[in-house]
C-alpha cells in the first residue's frame, strides 16, 4: 500500500482496528507515523478525561431480580398514572377528569369543613402549570399492590355521580359539534377532519374521608405529611361541560381506550396511528369547595409526596393560584416541555422524547375554553400551526 | 409524525429471549454503565429502568437484528446524556462550588480526588456542549465497546467508526480546554 492511510484510519489503527494492509503500511511509514502522534495526543486527552466511564462502578446497585420487580412495579403505576395518561388521551374531557384527579391525588384529597357552609370557592380553569416531578413518592404508593388498591377504592367510594358523560357522539361537522356541545367549536382552516365527536358534560361529588385519606399517606411512607382533619367529610362538586373532538388523519375509535400507550399484537399505538393529530375542545370545568379549604396547603402536601422538598413545594406554590390553575404532574425524564406563544396566549407544549414512540400535547386555555392538540408524533410544529389557524 | 427515524435504535432481542430474560441478562452491565456515566447511583437506577421500558416497547420490532445489548447501551447511553445536559447549569454551579473547595482545602486533603472530581465535572459539561451524535459515539468507545459493537448499535459500517470517533474527540477537545480555561 504506497498511499497514506487517512486520518479515521490513522485513528482506528490506534485501537487496533485496521485492516491488515493498513497496518503493515503504517509500520514502514514514517509520515503516517508522525501524523498518528498528534491524533494519538488528541485520543490520550479524551481517554484521560473519560476514564470514569470504565472505572470501577461505586456501586453495583439492586439484583437483576430485585430490579426486575421494581421494573413490574414502575411499568403497573405508569399506567396507574392518571394525569399523564389522560393528557394524551383523545377525548378532552378527560382533560377534565385530570384537573379532578389533581386534585384528588395531588392535592391529597381536599376537603371541606362545614357541609352546611354555603359559601363555596368556584375554581375555573384559567392557565396551565407544569410541574415536574419524581416517580419516587409515588413508587412508595404503589410498590405495594394492596395499597395501590386501598387508593383506588378511596377514590371511588369517595365520588358520587350526578351525571354520566355517556359514549362519544359522531357528528357530521363543526356546526353541529357546536349544536350539540353548546360551545362554539373553532376548527383549523383549510384541514379536513376525519372525524369530529362530542361526549356529554359530566358531573360528581366527593367525600372526603381524611382519616383513610391519612392512613394511606401513611402506610405509603409519608406519615411526616400531615393533612388538616378540619377536612373531614367535605363535598367537593366537580361539573365537567359538554366536550368535542376533532380527529385528523387515522385516529382511534375515541370509543376504545386505544390511544393507551401500550402496545399489543398490532404494535404500538403510535405505530397504528402514526398521521394521527387530535384536537380536543372543552369549556373549563368548575370544581365547587368550601371557601374554607386552604388550597394552598394541601397543594403543598400534594407536591411534596410526589417528591419535592417541603422548601420546593412551599416556593412552587407560592407562585400558584389554585383556584384557576390546571396544574399538570410531568413525570421526571418521561417528557418535556416549554412555554410556547399560541392563538394569542401562552400555550404549554409537552413532549415524550424523539428517540422514544413520541407523542406530544400542546395545551392551552382562551376565552374560557381548554384546548389541546395531541398526537403519537414529533411534529409539533403543525400543532402550533393548527392552532394559529382556528376560527 | 414518523414513529421511527434513521436515530431510534433498532431493537433486536433473539425470538428465544423473553423480555425478562433479557432484563436479567443485561440489568447489571446496564446499570453499572449509567453509574459510571453520570455518577448518580439513583438517577441511574431510574435511567436504567426507564431503558428497559423501551426496550419493552419497541419488542415488536424484534426480528430486525441480533444485538439486544448494544441497543441497551445505545438507549442507554442516550439517556445519560440527556440526564446530563439536563444537569449542566448545576453542574456548572457544583463545580464552581467545587473550585472553591478545592483552593480552601488543606495540603492534607486529597486533592487528587477532587481534581478528579473537577475532571469528571468538566467531561459531563463537554460532552453535554457537543454534537449528540458525536457525543453518543464517545461515551459508547470509552465505555469499551469494539468498533463493530458499535457499528452495530449505531447502525453504522465499521469503517466508518474510526474518522467519527476522531472527529468526535477533536470536537471534545476543544470543548474541554475551552471550558478549563474559563473555569480558571
Amino acid at each position: 500500500m504506497k498511499k497514506h492511510l487517512n486520518d479515521g484510519q490513522l485513528r482506528a489503527a490506534l485501537d487496533g482496528e485496521l485492516e491488515e494492509a493498513g497496518m503493515v503500511h503504517l509500520v514502514n511509514c514514517s509520515t503516517c507515523q508522525a501524523r498518528q502522534n498528534e491524533i494519538q495526543s488528541t485520543m490520550q486527552q479524551a481517554a484521560r478525561s473519560l476514564s470514569f466511564l470504565t472505572d470501577p462502578a461505586p456501586t453495583t446497585g439492586p439484583a437483576a431480580e430485585t430490579a426486575l420487580n421494581q421494573y413490574h412495579q414502575r411499568n403497573h403505576n405508569r399506567k396507574e398514572i392518571p394525569m399523564f395518561k389522560k393528557i394524551f388521551a383523545s377525548p378532552l374531557v378527560r382533560v377534565g377528569l385530570a384537573f379532578v384527579l389533581i386534585l384528588v391525588v395531588v392535592l391529597s384529597v381536599p376537603s371541606a369543613r362545614a357541609l352546611a357552609d354555603e359559601f363555596l370557592n368556584l375554581f375555573r380553569i384559567q392557565q396551565v402549570v407544569v410541574v415536574p416531578v419524581d416517580f419516587t413518592g409515588i413508587r412508595q404508593l404503589t410498590g405495594n399492590d394492596p395499597l395501590g388498591k386501598e387508593v383506588s377504592d378511596l377514590i371511588s367510594s369517595s365520588m358520587t355521580s350526578r351525571q354520566e358523560p355517556g359514549n362519544p357522539v359522531t357528528v357530521a361537522d363543526a356546526a353541529k359539534a357546536s349544536q350539540l356541545a353548546g360551545f362554539t367549536v373553532r376548527v383549523p382552516q383549510g384541514m379536513t377532519p376525519s372525524r369530529i365527536s362530542t361526549v356529554g358534560a359530566a358531573a360528581f361529588t366527593l367525600k372526603i374521608d381524611v382519616a383513610k385519606a391519612q392512613a394511606l399517606l401513611d402506610e405509603s411512607g409519608r406519615p411526616d405529611l400531615v393533612l388538616p382533619p378540619s377536612i373531614d367529610g367535605a363535598d367537593v362538586s366537580v361539573t365537567i361541560p359538554a366536550s368535542v373532538s376533532v380527529a385528523y388523519g387515522t385516529c382511534p375509535d375515541p370509543a376504545s381506550q386505544d390511544t393507551d400507550n401500550g402496545f399489543d399484537s398490532k404494535g404500538s399505538a403510535g405505530r397504528r396511528y402514526p398521521d394521527c393529530v387530535i384536537l380536543a375542545e372543552l369549556p373549563t370545568p368548575t370544581v365547587a369547595a368550601p371557601a374554607d379549604l386552604n388550597i394552598a396547603q394541601l397543594a403543598q402536601i400534594g407536591l411534596e409526596f410526589t417528591g419535592m422538598t417541603s422548601e420546593q413545594a412551599a416556593a412552587f406554590t407560592q407562585t400558584v393560584d389554585w383556584t384557576s390553575t390546571l396544574v399538570i404532574p410531568l413525570p421526571k425524564n418521561a417528557a418535556t416541555y416549554q412555554q410556547v406563544p399560541v392563538d394569542g396566549v401562552t400555550g404549554t407544549l409537552i413532549q415524550r422524547p424523539a428517540d422514544d414512540v413520541p407523542q406530544y400535547v400542546l395545551l392551552w386555555v382562551k376565552n374560557g375554553i381548554i384546548y389541546a392538540i395531541s398526537s403519537l408524533g414529533t411534529d409539533s410544529e403543525q400543532a402550533i400551526q393548527m392552532a394559529n389557524s382556528l376560527h | 409524525m414518523k414513529t421511527g427515524s434513521r436515530t431510534e435504535p433498532r431493537a433486536a432481542p433473539p425470538p428465544s429471549l423473553s423480555f425478562e430474560e433479557l432484563f436479567l441478562k443485561h440489568w447489571g452491565s446496564i446499570y453499572q454503565h449509567l453509574v459510571r456515566m453520570i455518577g448518580d447511583p439513583a438517577e441511574a437506577e431510574d435511567l436504567a429502568l426507564e431503558t428497559f421500558f423501551r426496550l419493552y416497547r419497541h419488542l415488536p420490532m424484534s426480528g430486525e437484528g441480533d444485538n439486544p445489548g448494544g441497543w441497551l447501551y445505545r438507549v442507554a447511553t442516550n439517556l445519560g446524556l440527556r440526564s446530563i445536559r439536563s444537569f449542566k447549569r448545576r453542574e456548572k454551579y457544583e463545580m464552581a462550588a467545587g473550585k472553591g473547595a478545592l483552593e480552601e482545602v488543606s495540603e492534607s486533603r486529597p486533592a487528587v480526588i477532587l481534581e478528579k472530581k473537577e475532571q469528571h465535572l468538566l467531561a459531563h459539561l463537554a460532552l453535554a456542549k457537543m454534537n449528540p451524535r458525536r457525543a453518543e459515539l464517545l461515551v459508547l468507545r470509552y465505555s469499551g465497546m469494539s468498533y463493530k459493537e458499535i457499528a452495530e448499535a449505531l447502525d453504522l459500517s465499521p469503517a466508518s467508526i474510526g474518522p467519527l470517533l476522531l472527529r468526535a474527540e477533536r470536537e471534545f477537545e476543544k470543548i474541554y480546554c475551552a471550558l478549563d480555561q474559563e473555569e480558571e
